[in-house]
């Protein structure tokens, strides 16, 4: 989503008279402010009790390099960047005040080489352990690899280590589980993501943002609009360029039909983790319907290919959508109220998985996992722009945390992104795009995948060729949560059940 | 349970008649392309090999290599050189060796023509 212009307010004021030696500057459509390194904790001391939530944090450049913090100042409208050079090897360390930083803090470790002054122990969280001194990376190597995360094989009484991945079922991602048990009950749960990167920062360096856009479809291939359309706001920022209102609408008639499918992908995945298979046959019915519609008004199933920088690259076929858009969803509420009113599927999903509030508050969670929890966090409600100004999504919220409450979100969410569809097409979506300048320029993007929200920072050269791109998917924050939800109490038949409510992605956040 | 039977029972359907029967969505997917020779110099060639984002294209000589196990069916190419390349509508890719999906394709358009 684009353009939420420079603006005062009262956080961004406060952080001004709470630091020193703080100057003031607009990055595309956000306002950035640059600090001394030293003043690094401050602000963040401030940014976290003025109530701002750390969206991402990451680097650029090398010698210095120049760290981002990406605040959202949900109640104020707009994003807020603090950044501050680091000269040495290390920099403030931040996680202690925001717990939402330690995953970054050991991705800047791994890529730039650089970390924080409180010795914490890093993990390996992006890169895999071959990666050597030639391996693709955006700064230097390390001078100690980070840690692997094991636990002991036997942890103090009768716990253990139960290995589990990284290759899991057919057609599930790669991904490495170290489950600490006793038995049943799962005691600790720890991850290995990095199976999947492949470099995708890395890669777009030198490229123009309509070249890069193919890859950053890609980030995860399940929010090919979402993201894609966070990299293209952010290109559009830093240039300076508004897309056409009538394919603003387009995107966002793209990106509510990417919710739809991936509510019914979770709602059959969880199905199938239930072990109730007519259900998710029938959730798949209509997940299928859902891709069949998407060919039909966008020639992808997947809807690759609608989005670009500066516009869109096809218009909807409306009558398509017409014709089919209520059947799917209704073939979707069916299977959906069946499951509601079955109480061996409802059993497996309630007080499983709980995320608190104050962990998803405190870990930074967005999307259904940090609404299931109480937390009215939603970029098109918080951060609106273009269409989702005129057209205002109704968030849904519920409090418990569980796996039913995310359930729960997701058809909600799903009935309200019909009737968004139908409320664009009636305004006017259509094809469009504007020319791209070759110039130099910085931008922040978003958009509300179905995951949740998604960032992307761009910085482009006097070419217009990236120098630096930083995708962060929602899949990025939130399976930081995962393991807490996965620690509440839960057995081992718990976990997928868990994993389908969260319907992350290990592409997304291995990148 | 007994209900999931029959709602089963009543919505099982599958999904598709295809192959028995041709698929109503394939028509709308996107396919690889299919390159025009006479339309192939050297110049269109090597822009198409440039816009190719997989790297499915490369040009040894006056032959445009396509390796349609590599394509995405992204469209690029068509929109770069509408001429050259054209939807193929082939979405049924069955191979039993991978050099079979490698594809020769001679430039036989005259530089100038």
């Amino acid at each position: 989503m684009t353009a939420v212009r420079p603006g005062a307010s009262g956080t961004l004021a406060g952080l001004l008279g709470a630091v020193s030696g703080a100057s003031l500057s607009g990055i595309g459509n956000a306002v950035a402010v640059r600090l001394p390194a030293a003043e690094l904790e401050r602000a963040a001391h401030h940014l976290t009790g003025a109530g701002a939530r750390l969206a991402d944090l990451f680097a650029a450049g090398q010698d210095p390099v120049d760290l981002h913090l990406i605040w959202a100042l949900d109640g104020e409208d707009h994003y807020l960047i603090t950044q501050a050079e680091v000269t040495g090897d290390q920099y403030p360390p931040l996680s202690d005040i925001a717990p939402a930083a330690f995953a970054e803090e050991c991705e800047i470790y791994e890529q730039f080489g650089i970390r924080p002054a409180s010795g914490k122990p890093l993990n390996r969280v992006m890169l895999p352990p071959h990666a050597g001194p030639d391996f693709p990376r955006l700064g230097r190597q390390p001078p100690v690899p980070p840690a692997d995360l094991h636990a002991p094989h036997t942890v103090g009484g009768h716990a253990f280590e139960f290995p589990f991945g990284p290759v899991r079922q057919v057609g599930v991602e790669s991904l490495y589980y170290g489950l600490v048990t006793s038995g049943e009950e799962i005691v600790d749960l720890y991850m290995f993501t990095w199976h999947k990167h492949r470099g995708l920062e890395w890669r777009l360096r030198g490229r123009t943002p309509r070249e890069a856009s193919f890859h950053v479809e890609r980030t995860e291939g399940l929010s090919a609009v979402g993201v894609g359309w966070a990299f293209a706001a952010a290109v559009e920022a830093a240039l300076d360029v508004t897309a056409p209102a009538q394919a603003q609408r387009t995107r966002a008639v793209a990106l509510e039909l990417e919710r739809l499918y991936n509510h019914a992908a979770a709602t059959a995945a969880l199905c199938q983790a239930t072990g109730l298979s007519i259900g998710q046959a029938a959730a798949e019915i209509a997940l299928e319907r859902l891709l069949r519609l998407n060919a039909a008004v966008f020639g992808h199933r997947y809807l690759f290919g609608v989005v670009q920088p500066g516009g869109v690259r096809r218009a909807p076929d409306a009558d398509a959508v017409r014709g089919g858009l209520h059947g799917a969803h209704g073939e979707l509420r069916r299977a959906a109220d069946a499951l509601a009113s079955t109480n061996s599927f409802l059993d497996r999903l309630e007080a499983a998985g709980i995320v608190t509030g104050e962990q998803a508050r405190r870990l930074g969670l967005v999307g259904p996992v940090a609404r299931a929890s109480g937390q009215r966090i939603d970029s098109r409600a918080d951060h609106p722009a273009p269409p989702y100004v005129e057209h205002r999504p109704a968030v849904a919220t519920r409090d418990r945390g569980d796996v039913l409450a995310r359930f729960q979100v997701m058809h909600e969410e799903a009935a309200e992104s019909v009737r968004l569809i139908d409320d664009l097409l009636e305004a006017g979506a259509g094809d469009g795009t504007q020319e791209l300048p070759a110039a130099a320029g910085s931008g922040l993007g978003w958009a509300e995948t179905p995951r949740g929200e998604a960032l992307v920072f761009v910085g482009l050269d006097q070419d217009g060729r990236i120098t630096r791109a930083r995708l962060r998917p929602a899949s990025v924050r939130n399976w930081r949560g995962f393991d807490d939800a996965c620690r509440s109490q839960n057995v081992f038949t718990d976990v997928p059940i868990i994993e389908a409510s969260f319907w992350l992605t290990v592409a997304g956040t291995a990148r | 349970m007994a209900l999931w039977f029959l709602r089963g029972l009543r919505r099982g359907v599958v999904t598709t008649g295809y192959p028995a029967r041709s698929d109503d969505s394939a028509a709308r997917l996107p396919t690889p392309p299919a390159f025009r020779p006479a339309a192939l110099d050297r110049s269109t060639a090597d822009r198409l090999v440039a816009v190719c984002p997989s790297l499915a294209l490369r040009r040894e000589a006056d032959v445009l290599v396509f390796d349609v196990g590599a394509c995405t069916a992204c469209g690029r190419c068509q929109d770069a050189v509408p001429g050259a390349a054209a939807p193929s509508g082939e979405f049924e890719l069955a191979a039993t060796s991978r050099a079979h999906l490698v594809k020769r394709i001679p430039l036989l358009r005259e530089a100038g023509t």
